[in-house]
């Protein structure tokens, strides 16, 4: 208690210093006055009253720096001193403070805003209770690592692990019709179905109303509930508590609602924030797939299973029991689970699988910015060094009165800790610019009327990593000056304002910052360079099919009720009456568009006359639906064979197109028209191949090359389909003429995601990989500029500080060119260092991102042969100006310059 | 009992009492600093006392009845008074305010506040009782301790 308060005092005390030393100075002068008025009445005389008066005080100084230590906190007063001494001394070189601060924040800021990415796409936790319990079941087999479970699959794990507190599964998102009202036209909005304790074992308390009672997720279709997002109940509802116990119509099916979600759980995935979660028993509503049993067939796998594992059981254990369990499967279902397993992945496992890129652009960006903000560092760690230099007198004079090295190492550090935090600053605004910048992408990139967001954001996470960085910056740029500035030699550094110590260690500190901004600059140029001709690359290989002149527009009959016939039924009728309207070239359905959001389905095949493996059931491929008028539309060409024709009727034998890649995967050196496949198992049905297509980008620009089939529409029916129209003019004016027909044949059919296509497809595989060319080409204009700067003010400085010396060499009789070789020989043998590290370290990055992202394999020569030269000629360039201005100084100003 | 939180030493010999009675100045200081320590404990038990005796009094008066019943210890050094007051009036023991000197000039007057005499109670206790011990300890014969 006591010591609190003389804590507290102490620090009030070192707030209102002046007036303290005003009393003791009082106190002192009254008590030295007393004295001397008794020692008069002893009978000495005044002089000798005062002087034994002061003699018998003692040592006032010495007294007063006691009783200041006594009064005050010594380290805040001095703190408050430093901080206020590096203020004035930085605002005596606001230049070059500003240069600093806004270098630092370039580098913090990229920093920042990219890990805000790398957190969203890895790091961030699940928004539930817990959520480092919640693990992620996986299946797996030969061909994928991540595959899903079936819902029988899901009942028997639920049912039969012990290692969890709870397993749910839930569909991945999908398009619903949604009607407020019954009669209104529908709109598609995203549903996610869920198990009946999804979020009770997730632990999510629902804002308003309740969660899925288990009992609801148990019969078949009896219990239509529905529970909505968020973000859905707040812009669709006006955030209306009376909507509790309402109906809603969710593709033609009355559903109640009977909960809110929290505001804290837009969902369980990155992107996809569901608009309402409805129970899985209510699959029929929204089933997608017409050929498979969604509660019966084990091999309709549509749930993404999670647990929360016990507390006290290891992940290893869980995967154990896991593993017997899918053996289990095996051997009960060999038709269906022969070589399949099962895993258990964390959160992070999941975030960083090796088949999604968007983190491992994520990962590329942050390293691109942390090179950034080193070569921002080295650059600052200069420009001090240089600083410090100028200051040398300055700090000898501090050292010969006394001032101790560690408290003038503080007090530089002090000054670095400033720059950074005003850098780490204006850098948060800048990481904030960027995630705003991100944002702005979301309507480009996502073209869907699903609702997916970029849940990129600077929460306190990243601003705290962003401090964090800001002080390890300071440290990086301030510590190395600070040491060396301070181990001066007195008696030189009180005569000269700028001297040099003898010996190597302090130019090799100076060389050491050259080297490392070359070759750090250069690896980002390599490497934006790189990235930039890797998506060119794959833009101008083109996409194999005609973009130009299609109008695309989707629809789902699911949402006005239709069957399987009524849909077969509306599709037919709509090509046959599209085809006849004005400036309709001609017309296509197909289930996915080419480069569209929406992944390919996958089919399981076996290919006659192949020799299966023997650990394999089947093949699988990725696969399209289309119509007759497909490959003619997108211009596709057929190689050999032929298309589909309209004479592939469902009742016709069944047949497919493959593309050239799965031609020569399965039937090398043979031609594939006239082989079949079976579908699923050898004992499947017969598909026959009719034709070979050539291949096209399917999924993205930058995919490799990949084995394709398509299936006729007629024998492969699909609810939700996409018309693709050919137009000879502009193909927005078929809009209304397509409406027409939509009327005659289905008044309440809503026509979804109508646009052209060459709009589509620049907004989704172009403008996607010109948002990423744009942050890491900026990433390496921005090194570049501050290399160039970085190297050109050391090579400057170094110069002018060797005037004194080139004026004599000059004196001696030394040429232009031989002061010009001078200094530049030191700057070449610099920059060759640089660039053959730099090299190497862009060497390995082009490593990295050929594996992580481009598929590439070998050296992109014509890279390097650009950037290194380039960058050898700029940096040279920056060696040479000051070189030159040295070279041309008269001898005699220059004997004369200190 | 807060003069001895973080003394955990039994106190035998005097040098050796890094918290001294009354912790004051330093006590990170090194074996340099022991000494002024222990007088300057001294000192604020003197000044406590002092205060209690003869009340309000300003520094000087302290010092001179201090130089008055101990002898030298404030002949020379009456300065290291002023510290030794600056703390006592930190931890609350002492309180101080302007008044008119003999001089009739200002000078700060301190009295004892109510939590110094208790201060001052529970170190006069301490004090005696260590007092004893040490004389025993003094007294105390080669065949006594064998």
């Amino acid at each position: 208690m006591r010591s609190l308060r003389r804590f507290l005092t102490r620090l009030i005390n070192s707030a209102t210093r002046r007036a303290q030393d005003e009393r003791l100075r009082e106190e002192i002068a009254e008590h030295i006055a007393l004295q001397t008025t008794e020692n008069l009445r002893v009978g000495l005389s005044p002089v000798e009253a005062h002087r034994q008066a002061m003699l018998k005080f003692g040592g006032v100084e010495a007294m007063k720096q006691d009783y200041r230590a006594e009064r005050g906190l010594l380290w805040i007063e001095n703190l408050l001193q430093d901080v206020r001494f590096a203020i004035r001394s930085l605002r005596r070189t606001s230049g070059l403070t500003a240069f600093v601060v806004i270098t630092l924040a370039l580098g913090i800021g990229m920093t920042s805003g990219t890990f805000s990415m790398v957190d969203a796409l890895i790091f961030r936790p699940y928004p539930v209770r817990h959520p480092s319990g919640v693990v992620t079941l996986v299946s797996t087999t030969h061909d994928s690592s991540f595959d899903a479970f079936s819902y029988r699959e899901y009942l028997d794990i639920r049912d039969k692990s012990k290692s969890y507190d709870g397993v749910i599964a839930n569909a991945d998102m999908e398009a619903v019709g949604f009607s407020a009202e019954p009669g209104a036209t529908p709109r598609v909005r995203g549903g996610m179905m869920v198990s009946g304790n999804y979020f009770h074992v997730l632990g999510v308390e629902p804002r308003l109303g309740r969660g899925f009672r288990e009992d609801e997720d148990r019969v078949h279709g009896r219990d239509p509930v529905v529970v909505l997002g968020p973000d859905f109940w707040k812009h669709e509802f006006a955030s209306d508590p009376s909507v509790l116990g309402r109906t809603i119509r969710l593709n033609g099916t009355d559903f109640t609602v009977i909960g809110i979600a929290p505001e804290t759980f837009p969902g369980m995935q990155i992107f996809g924030h569901p608009d309402f979660y409805m129970p899985l028993a209510m699959a029929r509503v929204f089933s997608t797939n017409r050929q498979k049993n969604f509660f019966e067939d084990r091999d309709d796998r549509e749930l993404n299973v999670r647990a929360r594992l016990k507390p006290g059981t290891t992940l290893q254990q869980a995967q154990n029991e896991l593993t017997v369990l899918a053996k289990n499967f095996e051997s009960e279902y060999p038709k269906v689970n022969r070589n399949r397993g099962a895993a258990v992945h964390t959160q992070f496992e999941m975030r960083t699988r090796a088949d999604d890129v968007n983190w491992k652009f994520g990962v590329i960006f942050v390293i691109l910015a942390l090179a950034v903000l080193l070569v921002a560092c080295t650059n600052i760690a200069g420009l001090l060094l240089s600083r410090a230099r100028t200051r040398t007198r300055e700090i000898a004079v501090r050292l010969a009165l006394g001032a101790g090295r560690f408290r003038l190492i503080r007090l530089l550090l002090t000054e670095s800790l400033i720059l950074a935090s005003l850098g780490g600053l204006v850098g948060i605004a800048i990481g904030y610019g960027v995630v705003e910048w991100f944002h702005s992408f979301q309507n480009v990139i996502f073209m869907t009327d699903l609702p997916v967001a970029i849940p990129f954001r600077m929460d306190t996470r990243i601003l705290l990593a962003s401090l964090a960085l800001s002080a390890l910056s300071a440290l990086l740029c301030g510590l190395a000056p600070a040491l060396q500035s301070t181990r001066v030699d007195l008696v030189n550094g009180l005569k000269s304002a700028d001297v040099d110590v003898p010996g190597r260690k302090r130019l090799w500190a100076r060389n050491v910052l050259v080297v490392a901004q070359v070759s750090t600059s250069l690896m980002l140029l390599t490497a934006s360079f790189l990235m930039v001709r890797g998506f060119q690359h794959s833009l101008l290989d083109g996409t194999g099919f005609a973009k130009d002149h299609l109008l695309m527009t989707s629809f789902d009959p699911r949402l006005v009720q239709y069957n399987a016939a009524q849909t077969q039924q509306f599709y037919k009728l709509l090509a046959e009456r599209v085809r006849e309207a004005p400036a309709v070239q001609s017309e296509a359905l197909t289930q996915n568009v080419p480069l569209g959001e929406d992944g390919f389905d996958g089919i399981a095949f076996v290919p006659d006359g192949f020799q299966m493996p023997r650990d394999r059931e089947n093949f699988n491929s990725t696969m399209d639906t289309v119509d007759e008028g497909y490959f003619e539309t997108m211009g596709i060409p057929i190689l050999r064979g032929r298309g589909f024709l309209a004479s592939d009727t469902a009742d016709a034998p069944r047949v497919a197109v493959v593309n050239e890649q799965f031609a020569k995967h399965y039937w090398p050196g043979a031609d594939a028209v006239g082989k079949h496949i079976r579908l699923d198992s050898s004992g499947g049905t017969p598909v026959e191949i009719v034709g070979v297509a050539q291949p096209i980008k399917y999924q993205a620009t930058i995919e490799k090359p990949m084995d394709f089939l398509y299936m006729p529409l007629a024998q492969h029916p699909i609810a939700r389909m996409t018309l693709m129209l050919r137009s000879s003019g502009d193909p927005l004016q078929l809009v209304p003429s397509v409406k027409d027909v939509v009327r005659t044949l289905s008044p309440n059919l809503p026509m979804l995601d109508t646009r052209t296509y060459e709009d589509f497809y620049l907004n989704k595989a172009v403008e996607g990989p010109r948002i990423a060319m744009k942050l890491v080409g900026s990433m390496g204009v921005v090194g570049l500029l501050l290399a160039i700067a970085g190297l050109y003010g050391l090579v400057a400085y170094n110069v002018s500080r060797r005037t004194h010396e080139i004026g004599i060499r000059m004196a001696l009789g030394a040429a232009q060119s031989d002061v010009l070789r001078l200094v530049m020989g030191k700057g070449l043998v610099l920059v060759g260092m640089g660039t053959v590290i730099g090299l190497a370290m862009g060497f390995a990055l082009e490593q990295l991102m050929n594996s992580m992202l481009f598929n590439a394999g070998g050296v992109d020569i014509v890279a390097y042969i650009v950037v290194v030269p380039s960058l050898f000629l700029v940096t040279m360039l920056a060696a040479y100006l000051p070189a030159r201005r040295a070279s041309q100084i008269a001898p005699t100003q220059a004997l004369r310059y200190e | 009992m807060t003069h001895a939180a973080g003394c955990s030493t039994p106190y035998l010999l005097l040098s050796q009492r890094k918290c001294a009675i009354l912790p004051v100045g330093n006590q990170n200081g090194g074996a340099m600093k022991q000494k002024t320590d222990v007088l300057q404990g001294t000192l604020a038990l003197m000044v406590l006392k002092t205060l209690d005796v003869l009340g309000s009094l300003h520094g000087y008066g302290i010092a001179r009845r201090i130089e008055q019943i101990s002898g030298d210890l404030l002949a020379v050094n009456q300065g290291t008074l002023y510290p030794v007051l600056l703390k006592l009036e930190q931890e609350g023991a002492i309180a101080s305010e302007w008044g008119a000197s003999e001089n009739n000039r200002r000078a700060r007057f301190y009295r004892l506040t109510r939590e110094g005499r208790k201060q001052l109670q529970v170190e006069t206790q301490d004090w005696e009782q260590t007092a004893a011990i040490i004389g025993r300890f003094f007294e105390a014969k080669a065949e006594d301790l064998s």
